[in-house]
């Protein structure tokens, strides 16, 4: 019901009758069909099947006629399955965990801040009040390089970053997966910040000893959204390559961008960057159906750039000292909401139950015609998906899509638990929430998974995901969150006391 | 110009901080006994010296993962010195900070390090700055130095501040590194009970007329703390002496006194002939400081964290006199085996009642020092939980082919007459090592003293002692 009638909305009442409105209008079909159905059935009944006959026979089909409706029909169904895209199937995932000398407790990391910007009281005060209100816990990790004093960010130190992680990701995926390093027909490689040549993926190429025929790319400059660009880019080229397995590895490497001035608005990816992976391998061969775990139902990418504020909310830049850092605009929030709605209105449609749709739909006539003043009904995500998987960029972005799509605290557990463990890790943290899910046996066949991502730009992209089989957390299992899923959720406080 | 060259050989490379595998509970607080707080002035520095490598690439290598996971059994180890809001007293803010490890090269083996070094050199393996004056919230108490000679070769470094730990309890953090790298369970895990609210280990309060004797000499050292001394340079020098010949000494001295330790032995030794190149007319060189570890006297933990010292003074008015060493001997055995339970009570009661008055008058002061100081490490002999060689020092092996070829001791802020440690050596049984600390001129004449080089005719050998030679 619009929303300008919040009291009502509370009573039990009116709860059934929206209930009842949802599940008239959902089924609408199979509700319309049953009584037709039954209708045919009894009537056949009464008829018999002498009549039957009777009625086939005067028909007087002949042989040529026959073929030839069957003929249709037989075409009709391969030119339906020809052009039937291709399903796209996430055999398994899996995620980097760093090793426990990476760890940056808060007091370390103030300590540093103070050791290194001595002469900038006013900016380590700055930092400690971002890093007191972050969600961040006292688990994230830094890489090797970082955690000297002063840091040493040497090319050599962010090389062996990135093979630690992404080498490390990838052992872990093949032993899940039973996958050979032959077998890969697509790499994608996504991180933004760092892009060395030869690239992140000859990188890959290189050590796995891959294919040279195989088909690579690697993404950089393109933000934290940059994983589902590249979910899209190996969907849209398994549509192409048929019986094809592709591995997405997404990351980014801290090591060269640790800003090292004194500039307040790019002091704030320090606090929030952490290191962290993943690896995915999809699969577009009939054989995985089994065994995959989701199924790639849509995938939704927004672009603001068009906007001159959207494109310079995220900006890599020189201070006044020349030290390079990403400066965030405070405008940041409102840009993110923006992007938001406009992704919902390309989702919306196509994930929306018939009943969300068609409401939407009288409250956008009745504002064009009956009284602009209604509020723009906001669909209820809540009934299209099962798990929500926020990119932990902060906890502001948490709580802005939370206020915005009116999710519940347990909706974004995943995301707020994953910021507290691991920190914001870019691109790859949709992964460790999909991980946490998981590692709480809350995933079920069927359930669909809604991943969202915002990134520098400014862009917005969605995933959403149909779990194939229910995932049964294993005994074994050595996750990312395998030692301390059973300590979450926590509860992470407003303010930490430093 | 060889002592330039000298200077230049320890480069320190980088600076960084390690930190534990699990995080601390949040408000977890190590707080400091009157004695601990009594020793702050000084600072406590151990050398490992190995002769292969440890590690290949440090920041990565197991070898720091489990000195991570060794950090999670201490967390004072840490945390931060801040002072006390209620009454300004130092404690320790355990809040996960971390310990500094530092890395540097040194630009010589091993072999010739240990040949050539003195003492001032190989205080450069263990770089250490005492606690500043102003906010202290960012000093690292414990410090890492991890050396990498040429050709191989690795000396781990451990600093610390005095009010923290004492040498024992630094061996003990080693010890408890090596294990979790051997991956064998740790067997003195450090156990931070409060000394004065265990009645049990208390017993009687046994009332002694020596116990008086202990608070006053303590009384006595913290006024002449306030006189300050004439700061002369000090150089050290370590003697070696193997299991025979401590054996063959030890086989004289028993048909005099039949109970004598090596540690009587050698005290008494260093004692007269220290005593003899002093300064005539001076007073203090009749008075000898005996510093002891009271953990098994006073039935604690064997991981007890903290400080465990006890000092004495023993006066013998003409020990410079003494040709013959062995009644000073026999007074220094009578002295160590007199301190009972009571001495040690009585000490850390006034040590606490110091500490309760605050202000200038609980400050710390040298406790050693002025006098001539002389510091018995035989409890590390036949140390309880190892089997094998039960030396303390000899369990820090972080990989069975690779054992320690030397330990080095060093206390910091040594000032008055000097230091001697009688330490255990490597090699087992009765084989001692003595690091004696003293004046550059008086070290001189020591090192040509015959009396230790001819003792029992067999030439000492003398390590980090630089170009000196007995």
């Amino acid at each position: 019901m619009p929303p300008i009638l919040p009291d009502f909305s509370n009573s039990v009442k009116l709860k059934y009758v929206k209930l009842g409105y949802q599940y008239l209008v959902n089924h609408f079909l199979t509700l319309a069909l049953v009584p037709i159905m039954a209708g045919i059935f009894l009537e056949v009944l009464r008829i018999g099947p002498e009549e039957l006959l009777n009625l086939w026979t005067s028909l007087h089909l002949d042989l040529v006629q026959i073929l030839c409706s069957s003929f249709l029909i037989i075409f009709i169904a391969t030119v339906y399955f020809m052009s039937k895209p291709r399903t796209i199937y996430l055999v398994d995932y899996a995620c980097y965990k760093p090793p426990v000398t990476c760890r940056v407790p808060f007091s370390t990391f103030m300590e540093h801040s103070r050791l290194i910007l001595s002469n900038n009281p006013k900016s380590v005060e700055f930092q400690m009040r971002i890093l007191e209100r972050s969600g961040l816990g006292e688990e994230t990790c830094l890489p090797p390089a970082i955690h000297y004093i002063p840091p040493q960010p040497t090319m050599e130190a962010a090389r062996g970053e990135a093979e630690l992680v992404i080498f490390s990701a990838m052992d872990s995926l093949f032993e899940k997966t039973g996958l050979k390093p032959k077998d890969i027909d697509i790499l994608i490689v996504n991180c933004s910040l760092f892009s060395p040549t030869p690239s992140l993926s000859a990188m890959v190429i290189n050590k796995y000893k891959l294919r040279s025929n195989i088909r690579s790319f690697n993404l950089s400059g393109m933000g934290c959204s940059a994983g589902l660009i590249s979910i899209d880019l190996a969907r849209d080229l398994l549509q192409v390559h048929p019986n094809s397995n592709a591995v997405v590895v997404s990351t980014e490497i801290i090591t060269p961008n640790y800003y090292q001035g004194k500039e307040r608005a790019m002091l704030l990816p320090n606090c929030l960057f952490r290191m962290g992976g993943a690896a995915i391998l999809l699969s577009n061969r009939r054989s995985e159906r089994r065994r995959a775990k989701y199924r790639l139902v849509h995938v939704v990418r927004t672009h603001k750039g068009a906007d001159d504020k959207a494109f310079r909310c995220v900006f890599e830049e020189e201070d006044r000292e020349g030290k390079v850092g990403i400066s965030l605009q405070k405008d940041l929030m409102a840009i993110a909401g923006e992007a938001l709605k406009s992704n919902i209105t390309t989702i919306g449609p196509l994930v929306l139950p018939a009943s969300e749709q068609l409401l939407f739909l009288l409250t956008l006539i009745g504002r064009k015609i009956v009284n602009p003043k209604w509020k723009p009904y906001i669909p209820d995500f809540k009934q299209a998906f099962e798990h929500f998987c926020i990119h932990a960029g902060g906890r502001a972005v948490i709580d802005e899509l939370q206020k915005n799509l009116q999710l519940s605290a347990e909706h974004c557990e995943a995301s707020r638990m994953t910021l507290h463990r691991f920190g914001n890790t870019s691109s790859s943290s949709l992964w460790y929430e999909l991980g946490y899910i998981e590692a709480k046996g809350r995933m079920r066949k069927g359930d669909r998974v809604w991943q969202i991502a915002f990134g520098s730009g400014f862009k917005c992209n969605s995933a959403v995901w149909k779990c194939n089989r229910t995932i049964k957390t294993a005994a074994n299992d050595d996750g990312p969150w395998a030692d301390c899923i059973e300590r979450y959720p926590v509860h992470i406080p407003e303010v930490v006391k430093l | 110009m060889m002592k330039q060259n000298k200077s230049n050989r320890v480069a320190v490379r980088s600076k960084l901080t390690a930190v534990s595998s699990r995080p601390v509970n949040p408000g977890t607080i190590h707080s400091f006994t009157g004695l601990d707080h009594a020793m702050a002035l000084h600072s406590v520095h151990v050398i490992f010296y190995y002769k292969e490598k440890l590690f290949s690439y440090f920041d990565l290598d197991p070898f720091r993962v489990c000195l991570s996971e060794t950090l999670s059994l201490y967390p004072p180890v840490t945390g931060r010195i801040v002072r006390r809001e209620v009454d300004g007293e130092w404690e320790v803010k355990c809040n996960d900070a971390g310990v500094r490890v530092v890395k540097a090269t040194v630009a010589t083996t091993l072999d010739e390090w240990l040949a050539t070094a003195d003492g001032a050199e190989e205080r450069l393996l263990t770089a250490w700055y005492d606690m500043p004056h102003g906010d202290s919230s960012s000093w690292s108490p414990y410090r890492i130095q991890i050396n990498e000679f040429e050709g191989g070769g690795v000396a781990i470094g451990l600093s610390c501040s005095h009010m923290q730990a004492d040498p024992t309890c630094v061996t003990l953090l080693i010890k408890s590194w090596a294990e979790t790298h051997r991956r064998e369970p740790v067997v003195h895990p450090p156990s931070f009970d409060d000394l004065s609210n265990s009645p049990l280990t208390r017993g009687l309060n046994i009332h002694n007329t020596n116990t008086k004797s202990s608070r006053a000499y303590y009384e006595a050292k913290s006024m002449a703390a306030q006189t300050s001394l004439i700061l002369k340079k000090m150089g050290t020098a370590t003697f070696k002496f193997s299991n025979e010949v401590i054996k063959q000494s030890l086989l004289e001295i028993h048909q005099t006194c039949s109970v004598a330790t090596p540690f009587d032995l050698l005290a008494a030794l260093f004692w007269t002939r220290i005593a003899r190149l002093k300064h005539p007319k001076s007073k203090s060189k009749h008075s000898l400081s005996i510093c002891v570890d009271f953990r098994k006297k006073l039935l604690l933990s064997y991981g007890y964290y903290g400080n465990a010292l006890h000092f004495s003074l023993l006066s013998l008015p003409d020990v410079e006199e003494k040709e013959d060493f062995r009644d000073v001997a026999e007074a220094v055995h009578y002295h160590v085996s007199s301190q009972g339970e009571g001495e040690f009570w009585s000490a850390l009661d006034w040590f606490e009642s110091r500490k309760e008055e605050g202000g200038q008058f609980g400050a710390p002061f040298r406790m050693y020092g002025p006098e001539l100081t002389c510091m018995s490490m035989e409890h590390m002999v036949d140390f309880p939980g190892i089997t094998g060689n039960k030396l303390l020092m000899n369990t820090a092996v972080f990989d069975k082919e690779n054992r320690p070829v030397h330990v080095s001791y060093h206390v910091g802020n040594v000032e008055g007459e000097g230091l001697i440690m009688v330490m255990p050596a490597l090699e087992g049984g009765l084989a001692r090592m003595v690091t004696v600390t003293l004046p550059e001129e008086e070290l001189e004449q020591l090192c040509q003293d015959e009396a230790i080089s001819s003792f029992s005719s067999l030439n000492p050998i003398m390590v980090l002692s630089g170009t000196r030679r007995a």
